[in-house]
């Protein structure tokens, strides 16, 4: 029998806030034998990154370990000196970050912070510590290692980064690592590389991994058990299959329905209401935590918090009524059947960007972002672009709504070709096409009110006093499912499910044709997500509008758009309706995106292939350029 | 009824600046009425009194007459007219200048950008004492032109800092959304731009104040400021400079008065920039 290397018993996390201290973690117990895999899953405000911050003792001000213990190899981790700790850190415990940028220092080559950190672990001289580097570098499958020392970290890509990051990790033989979401800031071909390197230097040196995730699908594929946790208190414990398949726990399985799938006919997605319970709300809650957002939730739920309920291979789950779990189903898609398409209204042809790139006073060059792309947008057609970063697919995105000018191409919007660019051009394009933006809270001026952002539209024209924009801002914020009280909030004062529904608004207000929705969910939780998808497919219903969705998230783009268009570069590498696109994909590079997606079903294999983007002579030319 | 103040006027800074410059501002707008002498009266029996707790002082001159006899205080009273004419109007007009060309340059970017650059770059270039000084010997001494050589010569530090901010701002998605539902340039930058830069701006221009404050103090301590008639805190030090074995006070009651007054600019400043600037947490805002 294997010995746990990391023994969890009975945690409790607490924080010191205005009003009294509230649990941020709960009734935590897990054992992670060596060797193995734990996955933490949950949404944001779960408290999954607390627990890494817990091991390394890095809490936030207020927030302590209030009873049981953490042990560590047989020490306990809460207890011990600070002393002692510090020598663990980063020998015996290391630590992969969730941002590889920030992880690493801007101001040293990666060669000085190898050096600096095997100088830590009293790796011999300067000459073997460079031979070990080396080593390391070529482990995690980087190319050209020797050059890579004498480079700065903004030279590398995101994915190069993260892989430095592992390689020191692992360069003490480290017994436990921590790896926190570190795929959640990259791109999904390098993610899926990224966990199977994790995966391939565990296995390699038989190190004890805690793997915090949003992604259940993915914790599936590489853990050996999972943790679900919900607002600070683990709602289901179990192997990794075995919870996958056969979740107790209601909210794993609301979470596994809400996920767009991959494989199979269509589904709707389960959209859970409302949102987790901050730290504040808390309190009020005596029940079971998830009661008020549970659908199978009866009286005796809220009377006080579900004790474990165990079967057999030691799954547990926190729920009185886990029988029922298995009934919670999605909603039936709501057949629209073939949406039925209207008049072409934006045809786009031999749509090209460049930019002009001042590398200095004297030296120009030319950098094409998007090059010869064609396409054409029904009425009530839902167009998804995929593509990784880089591959131009927000620059069609800009120059859909005339934020960015044509290098060449034509554009016609409704029937009226746009790409000249003139003032009338531009007012026609501006009331057919809108915009909602990635990131809300860029995209919301955090100084006005909701219903001043939501009524942009009619400022801009001087369209009726502060009454009337009111009254249009609580019928836009009723359609897209606001309360009409949000009217008068400030964004900071919203969720940021909430701020992306003003978002959408603000883009409604002029009554559209075609919404140019740039990556809109990418930032979300999945619970909150699926609200928004559904939401986009009821108003579509009921407006009638087509749109332009630019995702990097396969499965979403699968279940809400008719056609795909998968960019690479600049160049539309592949179009079609999306179940062909998906189901036969033609297109090496539209292969490899799909390969990159775990798959639903945890027993089957998965390998992701190698991109050419990440491949190592793309790797190569950027070193080389760099 | 702590909870009512904005949090701008908790702050401990922002209200001691506040209560310094109030001061100051009183005293050069009541001037006639508390000053109790004349500033240009006067008094030659006695001259360079010290102060009136001291030995040999007079209370009816509480800190002491001059070279002249005429009586300090009055003219320290007298002298915070023209410190916060100054102040006020030539950092407003620098302010005014320096932005507009900073919004220019931050929200249209490219050429303008580049063009108002170089000039804030070849401006700075000059060094700002010598450049003022020059000025005023070409445009003559008066209050007007005071001011109007600070302000030539300072625009350039609003212009400089406050296109950074701009260019931030103006990358922000909401600033798209606002051109992409019809805004005009013009109103893009008065509703979406100039509200998120305010609080930036309202700091730079208390601390400007009290640069203002000591510029002008510098260009009267060389006579290149208002007329010898009008009372102003540099050509008081001047005056006293030639006294100092005998009278020191004479030196230190101006120079501790510009002390006081730029120290009450700059914490109000330092105070307004901790509170008003949504970047700084609420740790530092002590």
């Amino acid at each position: 029998m294997s010995m746990d290397m990391l023994i969890a018993k009975d945690l409790a996390v607490s924080a010191a806030l205005a009003d009294g201290t509230v649990p941020v973690i709960q009734e935590l117990n897990f054992s992670l034998p060596q060797g193995k895999i734990l996955g933490l899953v949950g949404e944001s405000g779960a408290g999954k990154s607390m627990i890494g911050r817990t091991v390394a003792q890095l809490l936030p001000p207020g927030f302590a370990v209030s009873s049981g213990e953490l042990m560590f190899n047989g020490q306990d981790l809460v207890r011990m000196p600070a002393e002692t700790r510090r020598e663990l850190l980063g020998r015996e415990i290391a630590f992969v970050p969730q941002e590889p940028l920030s992880g690493l220092n801007p101001v040293l080559t990666i060669g000085q912070q190898i050096d600096e950190h095997l100088a830590r672990l009293n790796v011999g001289n300067r000459r073997e510590r460079r031979a070990r580097a080396l080593d390391m570098l070529a482990a995690v499958h980087l190319p050209r290692p020797a050059d890579l020392l004498g480079k700065y970290p903004h030279q590398l890509s995101g994915g190069m980064c993260q892989r430095v990051l592992i390689a020191m990790a692992f360069a003490s033989r480290p017994k436990l690592l921590i790896a926190d979401e570190p795929t959640t800031a990259l791109d999904v071909t390098i993610q899926a590389r990224i966990v199977q390197l994790i995966a391939e230097m565990q296995r390699n040196e038989g190190t004890s991994v805690i793997f915090i995730t949003h992604d259940l699908r993915l914790a599936a594929q590489i853990c050996d058990s999972i943790m679900v946790l919900y607002a600070g208190r683990p709602a289901e414990y179990g192997p990794a299959r075995e919870v996958f398949a056969r979740p107790a726990h209601p909210y794993t399985r609301c979470l596994q329905l809400s996920n767009p799938s991959m494989s199979g006919s269509g589904r709707g997605l389960y959209a859970l209401p409302e949102r987790m319970p901050g730290l504040s709300a808390l309190k009020g809650i005596n029940g079971c935590l998830f009661g008020p957002r549970c659908p199978s939730v009866v009286e005796a739920c809220n009377r006080r918090q579900p004790p474990y309920v165990a079967s057999e291979n030691g799954h547990l789950a926190a729920c009185v009524r886990c029988e029922t779990t298995p009934a919670i189903a999605a909603p039936a898609l709501v057949d629209v059947g073939a949406p039925v398409l209207g008049e072409p209204l934006l045809k786009v042809e031999g749509l090209t960007k460049t930019f002009r790139i001042d590398s200095s006073f004297f030296r120009r060059s030319d950098f094409t972002a998007v090059k010869d792309v064609n396409f054409t947008l029904h009425q009530n057609e839902f167009i998804g672009i995929v593509g990784e970063s880089g591959s131009g697919k927000s620059t069609v995105a800009r120059m859909m709504c005339g934020l960015e000018k044509l290098t060449a191409g034509s554009l016609t919007i409704a029937g009226r070709d746009v790409s000249d660019g003139s003032k009338a051009s531009q007012a026609h394009q501006r009331a057919h096409v809108q915009m909602v933006f990635q990131d809300p809270q860029s995209a919301l001026n955090p100084r006005r009110k909701v219903a001043s952002i939501v009524t942009q539209a009619m400022e801009a024209t001087n369209d009726g006093d502060w009454g009337e924009r009111l009254a249009r801002a609580e019928a836009l914020l009723s359609e897209i499912g606001l309360p009409p009280e949000a009217a008068t909030r400030f964004p900071s004062q919203l969720s940021g499910g909430q701020k992306q529904r003003v978002n959408i608004a603000r883009a409604l207000c002029v009554a559209p044709n075609i919404l140019v929705a740039d990556e809109i969910v990418s930032g979300l939780d999945v619970s909150v997500q699926a609200q928004l998808l559904n939401l986009l497919l009821r108003l579509r219903r009921e407006r009638h509008f087509s749109m332009l969705f630019i995702s990097h998230d396969l499965s979403v783009v699968r279940y809400l758009c008719d056609r795909v268009l998968v960019m690479y570069r600049g160049e539309v590498v592949e179009s079609g309706p999306t179940a062909e696109v998906f189901a036969d994909p033609r297109h090496p590079y539209t292969r490899t995106l799909l390969a990159a997606v775990p798959p639903d079903d945890p027993s089957a294999i998965w390998k992701p292939q190698p991109v050419e983007g990440e491949s190592a002579a793309v790797c190569e030319a950027m070193v080389a350029n760099a | 009824m702590i909870r009512v103040l904005p949090p701008w006027l908790r702050s401990g800074r922002v209200l001691a600046g506040l209560v310094i410059v109030a001061i100051i501002g009183l005293c050069a707008v009541f001037a006639p009425y508390l000053a109790p002498h004349d500033p240009n009266e006067q008094n030659l029996v006695s001259t360079l009194l010290p102060p009136a707790w001291t030995e040999g002082g007079d209370v009816s001159f509480l800190l002491g007459t001059d070279s002249l006899g005429r009586d300090v205080l009055s003219r320290l009273i007298y002298g915070a007219r023209v410190a916060m004419m100054v102040a006020v109007f030539a950092s407003l007009g620098a302010m005014l200048l320096g932005a507009v060309l900073a919004y220019i340059a931050g929200y249209f970017g490219g050429r303008v950008d580049a063009l108002i650059g170089r000039a804030v770059d070849v401006w700075m270039s000059f060094p700002p004492v010598v450049l003022s000084l020059i000025l005023m010997v070409g445009l003559g001494v008066g209050l007007r032109n005071v001011i109007l050589a600070i302000i030539v010569v300072d625009w350039t530090r609003f212009c400089r800092v406050l296109r950074a901010e701009v260019m931030v701002v103006a990358r922000k998605d909401y600033v798209s959304a606002a051109r992409l539902v019809g805004f005009s340039h013009w109103r893009t930058i008065t509703r979406e731009i100039v509200p998120a830069t305010l609080p930036l701006l309202i700091t730079l221009v208390s601390l400007e104040m009290g640069i203002a404050v000591i510029v002008e103090a510098i260009l009267s301590f060389v006579g290149m400021s208002v007329s010898a008639t009008t009372p102003a805190w540099g050509q008081m030090v001047a005056d006293a400079r030639q006294y100092i074995y005998d009278n020191p006070w004479n030196l230190m009651f101006p120079i501790f008065t510009i002390f006081l007054a730029v120290f009450g600019f700059n914490m109000l400043g330092d105070g307004l920039r901790r509170t008003l600037d949504v970047r700084v947490t609420a740790t530092q805002r002590v």
